[in-house]
């Protein structure tokens, strides 16, 4: 489904990714650790199209394609979709009316048909019990006061309404309670199906007590330095970043 | 045709002349000078369009009635309505402007509580020269005011605002807020002058303005979930200018669909 | 408030006096009243100045004859006779100083009763001052000090003769005499002032005071201050002015000129206390004023003003952000009382690319007083990513005062971002009531919660200004209450 090879980008004269490989399988949960600053958000902006960022060598396939080739919206349409760790607040702009518009272009590069208002809103209906969002909430301006967990439901929500092939979570454990927490990895463990990926950044392991990963990815100055399965989680847990790193350094 | 069907829905009924207004819904072309009088302690409704040229319109809001006006200003014209607020009376207006013109609104508090709201936006794309006045001189004490005014100027157009709150000596516990928010797109100007000249002490008196753009991670954020880049901008400033167009002094299904349309229709432009 | 409070406090207000509003007794060489290009040619003449200079007064002084007198500000002006001003006044003494001791007496002591000590071993720890009074500079302290470091700090009278390229170069640079009335005035009678220059990347160690003092009767005062701080300086500028009380209004026209070059870095502070007439609002000074500094590529210019003084303040001391990485600040509290009237604000001019601007302005109108802000920002064609945030608040001290707000913003660059806040307040019955439980005299109270609410302006003065300038205020708002 997604294939990253010897991926380097910068933003403006400073190199974050330095080499990223990558390959993501349909049917696999990755996760993707390391120490702040290291890469991991810069990493799930470029794939998503984010223009401060420049690909300066490196290549991405997604679905056979070549991904860069395409812009933001292109991205997105074609099944690509990057859960925000800072959802941004859309003064005015409602969810409902918001979500209308993503949803038909998002058929539209399918080949469907738009909507009708009715079938729109049983699906707001259905999706949005999947994260237990408030429905209330969809008719409020985009993320606009919305609590740190209303905003992460309503990235998944998101999630499911707009069905994608690869979904990047950007820290989306990040100022969770644990309730927060569970509604979230559970509403995204039950949108998983076969033909879909789901790549998890996050920086502590209890995400994936929900969200158990096929691979555990080490992100450490711009490059993957190890893999390992959901057990590398647990050990990174206990025993921190270093006896990577020093590794790292050693080579 | 818009308009029109704007019109229709609410049943108003056509001013010719200078008159009295009872309660009821009515309207008006803005094509000549006019003499209004809401008579005291009815609640009428107006919808004034402007019409091409200039024209002045002084309406008098008789104690505790209440008036509610829409006006539109899409013609090159210049419209002056000068609106007096007698005791205990109110007046709210909505304004939608998306026209090269010159729109003034001079509301005299001239009774005690008095009541004057203004909510106006003006949307501007190239070529246009637009300036909106909205001055609220509190003449006596225990009046509020409360001005809210949006812009957006795209493209070569130039947009001003200028508003003034007087409170004249004695015009005690006056309680006003006035706000004008901008948004520049491409090469657009805009200029905006909030002034206040008070002379009493006991008073509220705020105002603010600022000038700005579009919040490009909103834009990011929403091309992300597959809008267009010209779907987001115009959801964007349509949801700027919603509060104003949504709550629309005068009211009705069709009004808020045909100042959208209306917005739409010119945010086309872009 | 109780009756007997406001009476007692009515009648301090009676007895309060203008702490500066004595008259020195000293011989003063004047020229006679009027204003005519023979009065410019002796001015030129009485301060010896070569032929350039002279050329470049009378230019003003023709370009002035027409222009009219400006009507836009908020102010109530009584008509000027030009004709009937003394434009020149000079304390009689000898010719040169060599030493503090060649100072006449009765001049030192003026100074040290306004708290200006002009000798240098009792002058405040690390000020240099230089003195005007009426229409020429006294005395600069520390000049050798500064000389050292290749600093230029005398009166521009004699910068006009021994920097003579510096002042061709600069003078009229930021102001020139076409900029308004009052700068065309002064660019033809200007009769003496400040300059000060600070060479390539040296940091001034000492902070630079101007004290004007306008003694004369019938003589207005036009002076001139030119600052010039070179590449990567830093020069931190004091000017404070006082007069005596006179029932008639005299006019004081100055300009002030700021050069900011590349990168380098100028606060200027005012602490104005002109004469602000009687209660009746008989006398005061006439304080009509243009300031104004441009900065080049990462320069910052900082102004700072206390107006407490005057019987009619009108200026706007600016800042054009010529140089791309500029900003520009302004910080100021005007106190009015009694019917003093004040138009004063600042201009915000964005040239370059990433400028920014802040202003904070401060308006405290009592007793019969009018207070206004007005204010321009401009955003030029060329300025992107433009910054600017204002607040101007206005406190109302009793009801028969006026406080106004009169900003304008222009943006012609969409990539700009501005906001301009404004409130208008009054002290409240409940925050006087809170004080005055916890045993606060009402006056106290007052004094307390205009220094809270100017608080923010005061802290950019320096040390021994800022102190002064809450003393200042106490005493403008004495008997404001009521």
């Amino acid at each position: 489904m997604l294939k990253v090879e010897n991926l380097h980008a910068s933003v403006g004269d400073k190199e974050i990714l330095k080499g990223i490989n990558l390959t993501v399988k349909a049917g696999e949960v990755h996760a993707i650790m390391g120490p702040n600053g290291s890469g991991k958000s810069t990493l799930a902006s470029v794939l998503a199209g984010n223009e401060k960022f420049t690909v300066t060598a490196g290549s991405v396939e997604f679905e056979g394609e070549n991904l860069l080739q395409y812009n933001i919206e292109e991205r997105s349409r074609k099944g690509l979709f990057l859960g925000f760790q800072y959802p941004v607040e859309i003064p005015g702009v409602t969810m409902a009316n918001f979500m209308k518009i993503a949803v038909n272009e998002q058929r539209k590069a399918r080949g469907l048909e738009p909507l009708t208002a009715a079938e729109y809103l049983r699906m707001m209906k259905e999706k949005s019990a999947i994260v237990e969002l408030d429905s209330k909430l969809t008719s409020r301006a985009v993320n606009e006061g919305f609590s740190g967990g209303e905003k992460k439901k309503n990235e998944i929500f998101q999630m499911a309404m707009l069905d994608p092939k690869l979904a990047i979570l950007d820290e989306t454990d990040s100022g969770l309670d644990i309730d927060a927490l569970r509604i979230v990895a559970t509403g995204v463990t039950r949108l998983k199906r076969e033909d879909n990926a789901t790549v998890v950044i996050t920086h502590y392991q209890r995400l994936l007590d929900y969200i158990v990963p096929d691979y555990v990815h080490v992100l450490y100055k711009g490059r993957i330095i190890y893999t390992g399965d959901k057990t590398l989680a647990l050990k990174l847990e206990k025993e921190g970043y270093d006896w990577l790193i020093n590794d790292y350094k050693e080579e | 045709m818009e308009i029109v069907r704007l019109l229709a829905s609410l049943q108003a009924s056509p001013m010719p002349l200078s008159g009295c207004l009872g309660s009821g819904v009515w309207s008006i072309e803005a094509d000549a000078d006019r003499d209004i009088v809401v008579e005291a302690g009815s609640e009428a409704r107006l919808v004034v369009v402007d019409g091409e040229g200039s024209a002045e319109i002084n309406i008098d809001v008789e104690s505790g009635a209440k008036l509610r006006i829409l006006n539109i200003v899409h013609h090159h014209s210049a419209t002056t309505m000068a609106i007096a607020v007698a005791e205990g009376a109110e007046c709210r207006m909505t304004q939608v402007v998306c026209s090269s013109s010159d729109s003034r609104v001079v509301a005299s508090l001239v009774g005690r509580e008095a009541r004057f709201e203004l909510g106006g936006v003006f949307v501007l794309t190239d070529g246009d020269q637009t300036s909106v006045t909205a001055d609220v001189n509190h003449m006596t004490s225990d009046c509020v005011s409360r001005i809210k005014v949006k812009g957006v100027a795209s493209g070569k157009s130039h947009g001003r605002f200028s508003g003034l709150v007087y409170v004249a000596p004695d015009a005690q516990r006056t309680d006003s807020e006035q706000t004008n928010r901008n948004v520049t797109i491409g090469e657009g100007r805009i200029e905006t002058l909030p002034q206040l000249e008070i002379y009493a002490d006991d008073v509220k008196c705020s105002h603010g303005a600022t000038v700005g753009q579009m919040d490009s991670d909103a834009i990011l954020y929403m091309r992300q979930r597959g809008l267009s880049l010209a779907d987001a901008k115009r959801l964007q400033i349509e949801g700027f200018v919603d509060d104003v167009v949504l709550h629309s002094a005068v009211e009705g299904d069709v009004v808020a669909e045909v100042l959208t349309q209306l917005l739409a229709d010119k945010l086309n432009e872009l | 408030m109780e009756k007997d409070t406001q009476k007692d406090i009515l009648q301090e207000l009676e007895s309060s006096e203008y702490k500066y509003g004595f008259v020195t007794d000293i011989e003063t060489e004047t020229i006679g009243r009027g204003l005519s290009e023979e009065v410019v040619r002796l001015i030129s003449e009485k301060k010896g100045e070569p032929e350039w200079m002279l050329e470049r007064r009378l230019q003003a002084y023709r370009h002035w004859l027409t222009l009219e007198h400006p009507q836009w500000a908020h102010l109530d002006i009584p008509e000027i006779d030009f004709q009937d001003v003394i434009y020149y006044a000079a304390p009689k003494q000898k010719k040169q100083l060599n030493s503090m001791d060649e100072v006449d007496p009765e001049l030192k002591r003026t100074f040290d009763k306004l708290g200006i000590p002009l000798e240098e071993q009792m002058a405040l720890a690390g000020v240099a001052v230089d003195a005007v009074m009426d229409s020429v500079s006294v005395k600069t302290t520390f000049r050798d000090t500064l000389a050292e470091k290749g600093i230029i700090f005398c009166s521009i009278s004699e910068a006009i003769k021994e920097h003579p390229e510096l002042i061709k170069k600069y003078l009229g640079s930021v102001v020139p005499y076409t900029d308004n009335f009052y700068a065309a005035l002064n660019a033809a009678i200007f009769s003496d002032g400040s300059f000060c220059y600070i060479p390539k990347g040296v940091r001034c160690p000492m902070e630079l005071s101007t004290y004007f003092r306008i003694n004369a009767e019938g003589t207005g005062q036009f002076e001139r201050t030119l600052i010039v701080a070179d590449e990567g300086s830093y020069v931190s500028y004091l000017e404070g002015c006082t007069a005596p009380r006179r029932d008639e209004n005299q006019l004081h026209a100055a300009v002030v000129e700021i050069v900011v070059e590349k990168d380098a870095d100028v606060k200027y502070s005012t602490v104005q206390n002109w004469y602000p007439g009687d209660k009746e609002g008989k006398g005061g000074i006439y304080n009509f004023v243009t300031k104004r500094g441009i900065c080049r590529q990462g320069a910052h210019l900082s102004w700072t003003q206390v107006e407490t003084g005057s019987a009619i303040t009108w200026k706007y001391p600016s800042c054009v952000l010529q140089g791309d990485n500029s900003s520009g600040e302004f910080y100021s509290v005007a106190m009015t009382n009694n019917y003093q009237q004040a138009d004063t604000g600042t201009k915000m001019i964005h040239i370059g690319k990433n400028t920014r601007s802040r202003i904070v302005s401060k308006g405290i109108s009592a007793g019969r007083s009018q207070n206004a802000y007005r204010g321009l920002v401009r955003v030029a064609k060329g300025a992107d990513n433009a910054r600017n945030y204002s607040q101007c608040d206005s406190l109302l001290i009793g009801d028969k005062c006026g406080a106004h707000t009169f900003p304008v913003i222009d943006s012609f660059n969409p990539t700009a971002v501005l906001e301009h806040e404004a409130t208008t307040s009054k002290i409240s019955e409940d925050q006087l009531f809170y004080c005055n439980q916890r045993g606060l005299s009402t006056e106290d109270a007052v004094g307390l919660i205009v220094n809270g609410y100017a608080r923010e302006v005061l802290a950019k003065l320096p040390m021994e200004f800022a102190v002064e300038a809450q003393k200042l205020l106490a005493i403008s708002l004495e008997g404001s209450v009521g």
